[in-house]
């Protein structure tokens, strides 16, 4: 079964081609859609949705065609915008139930689902209480609440962890491996990181200028974002010293060290540097480079020639 | 019945279970029925009226509407109580939106952004067009519902007129005519009312600019009309300076009445044009209502 498929997709506004003879597939499970900002993603989401109507070509979404049959898509498909898009002056609880209505669910569905789906989502006490008073964290979940008030096969998440603090971000992607996984819904979900989608995707499809630039299983990724990130108060320039000669390859960019990770060993030698030389670690983590940074190692030629 | 209550040998056999333990059950699908556009019509057509009322929001949000819908009684209560002292009547019922045009107008002008501008500020918008509806069912649900309260708001000093006159067991009986045909063209007052008050909010998604636009939009048409009433009267051009008067949009709707109910003018001996003020009204609710597609077409600035 494909949960989407466009063929020959081009969007073209006046002043910009967003998508470009655009043909991929994606099947059911967790799919990645990475882009840098303005790579076609939030475009391809709305004709997908049936909100735009495309130039050319054509989009599928669970086998229906997104032009002629957008209003039954969009009883199955769940959609969470990249924007705020939530009216300050009412509870989380009203506005989730009034989206499920939206949806087609009667009044007592409705509610009850309404309450279920925020408990998933991660939202107690604070449901009851207007909009406009909650943190970025609490709106990203209403937002994902909304969109899976109604049970749908397939959610679009555009952007779901924009805005978010790193704690904020981990908590988001494991909320939609989940809905994944354990919902069973099948799961678009944007971004512009591909070390974020690596964590809780099964495929990666990657756009750039509104063209299909790769498409396949998460796996193959694997090696492209293999980095760690480092970050120290100060003596940057003696922990790179250090490194270097402990055989790691590491950069510095700014504050931050980017060490290429050849195997576990590399965690460790970052370790006892920084224990070596006293200094004050504010985070070590898994390379989140920019799409673009992992391509113009990867397929930086491929890339060029694109463009 | 639970029966858990009175712990004999079988009821010990189960675990005490404890309250207030939230368990977790695991994700549900929902399998039951999934109504269609209709439904989703009636449910913004709601959620929109209970906005412009205030209703579930908070405090604050219900000052304005319930303030003016005192304000709008209160002639009708006074009435009523002239009706029982001096078993005369103070206000006729075709007469009382003209008089108290002022007041519908700021009912209008303070509460017909507030249905369109949030969703186009807090961009809530592309959620309702990611339901299964159509721009249409938004537009006209949003319509229903200002043009349900403005009739409300219209509706409600009349009715209490009316009972209070037949409590007060008039002389002459009950101007049931006259009830009924106010009541009539309250319907065309809210419609009209409606599509151009939310015709001219919904071009910008700040609400305080909504206002000024839809009270601009009043003050405008019915000075206009007063000040070419006045210069064309004086000129004596009586037959032009009656045309002046259907600018203004109260005065319009009651030209249509006073055709369509054969009622006396409620300001001058009569209006020009027989059905013509009727096609008026009809091509602007239209012309509103058009504005309003135009502004929330497919491809449009969200």
């Amino acid at each position: 079964m494909t949960i989407l498929a466009t063929e020959g997709l081009t969007m073209r506004f006046p002043r910009v081609t967003a998508l470009d003879r655009l043909t991929v597939t994606a099947g059911p499970g967790v799919t990645g859609l990475v882009g840098a900002n303005g790579a076609g993603k939030s475009t391809l989401i709305k004709i997908l949705l049936g909100l735009l109507r495309p130039t050319e070509g054509r989009a599928e979404v669970l086998g229906m065609d997104s032009s002629a049959r957008s209003l039954e898509i969009r009883r199955l498909v769940g959609y969470m915008p990249e924007h705020e898009c939530l009216p300050p002056d009412i509870s989380a609880t009203e506005f989730v139930i009034h989206m499920a209505r939206m949806s087609g669910l009667p009044g007592t569905a409705a509610r009850e689902r309404a309450a279920d789906t925020l408990r998933h989502v991660g939202l107690y006490e604070e449901r009851y209480r207007p909009i406009g008073g909650y943190s970025t964290g609490m709106r990203q979940r209403v937002k994902l609440a909304q969109a899976l008030v109604h049970d749908p096969r397939v959610v679009f998440l555009d952007e779901p962890t924009n805005g978010l603090d790193p704690q904020g971000r981990d908590d988001m992607l494991a909320l939609i491996r989940r809905v994944g996984v354990e919902f069973g819904i099948s799961v678009v979900v944007t971004s512009h990181l591909l070390g974020e989608l690596e964590r809780i995707c099964d495929h990666v499809i990657v756009i750039d200028g509104g063209r299909l630039l790769r498409s396949s299983a998460i796996t193959e990724f694997t090696q492209a974002t293999r980095t760690i990130t480092v970050e120290v108060e100060d003596g940057q320039d003696a922990l790179l010293v250090r490194l270097a000669a402990a055989g790691e390859s590491a950069v510095r960019h700014g504050r931050l060290l980017t060490v290429e990770a050849r195997s576990e060993a590399t965690y460790d030698a970052v370790r006892d540097a920084v224990a070596d030389l006293e200094l004050s670690l504010v985070r070590l983590e898994q390379g989140r480079q920019r799409i673009e940074d992992v391509f113009r190692d990867e397929t930086g030629a491929e890339l060029e020639e694109v463009r | 019945m639970s029966g858990t209550a009175d712990a004999g040998p079988v009821g010990a056999v189960e675990t005490p279970q404890p309250t207030g333990v939230i368990h977790d059950i695991g994700y549900r699908r929902y399998e039951g029925r999934r109504l269609g556009r209709g439904h989703a019509f009636a449910t913004l057509a709601a959620h929109s009226l209970r906005g412009v009322w205030g209703l579930r929001r908070p405090a604050r949000a219900k000052i304005m509407p319930f303030l003016i819908a005192g304000t709008m009684l209160l002639p009708a209560a006074v009435s009523v109580g002239v009706m029982a002292l001096f078993k005369q009547r103070a206000i006729a019922y075709t007469d009382y939106m003209v008089i108290m045009q002022v007041v519908p107008a700021i009912f209008l002008a303070s509460q017909s952004p507030y249905l369109v501008a949030p969703d186009l500020r807090f961009r809530v918008l592309p959620l309702y067009l990611s339901r299964p509806i159509l721009v249409a069912d938004y537009v006209f649900a949003k319509l229903t519902a200002l043009a349900v309260a403005m009739y409300t708001l219209i509706a409600v000093p009349l009715t209490v007129m009316f009972i209070g006159e037949l409590l007060v067991d008039m002389p002459g009986g009950a101007d049931v005519k006259g009830y009924t045909a106010a009541m009539a063209t309250g319907v065309l007052h809210a419609v009209f009312l409606s599509a151009v008050g939310l015709a001219l909010a919904s071009f910008t998604p700040r609400r305080g600019l909504g206002v000024a636009a839809v009270s601009a939009f009043y003050l405008l048409t019915s000075a206009v009309s007063l000040v070419l009433f006045g210069v064309l009267s004086s000129l004596s051009r009586d037959d032009a300076a009656v045309w002046a008067l259907l600018i203004n949009p109260f005065l319009l709707v009651d030209a249509v009445q006073s055709w369509l109910f054969d009622v006396r003018s409620s300001t001058v001996d009569a209006y020009p044009g027989g059905p013509v003020p009727l096609v008026l009204l009809v091509a602007a609710t239209a012309l509103a209502i058009g504005g309003l597609f135009l502004r929330y077409r497919p491809g449009g600035s969200r």
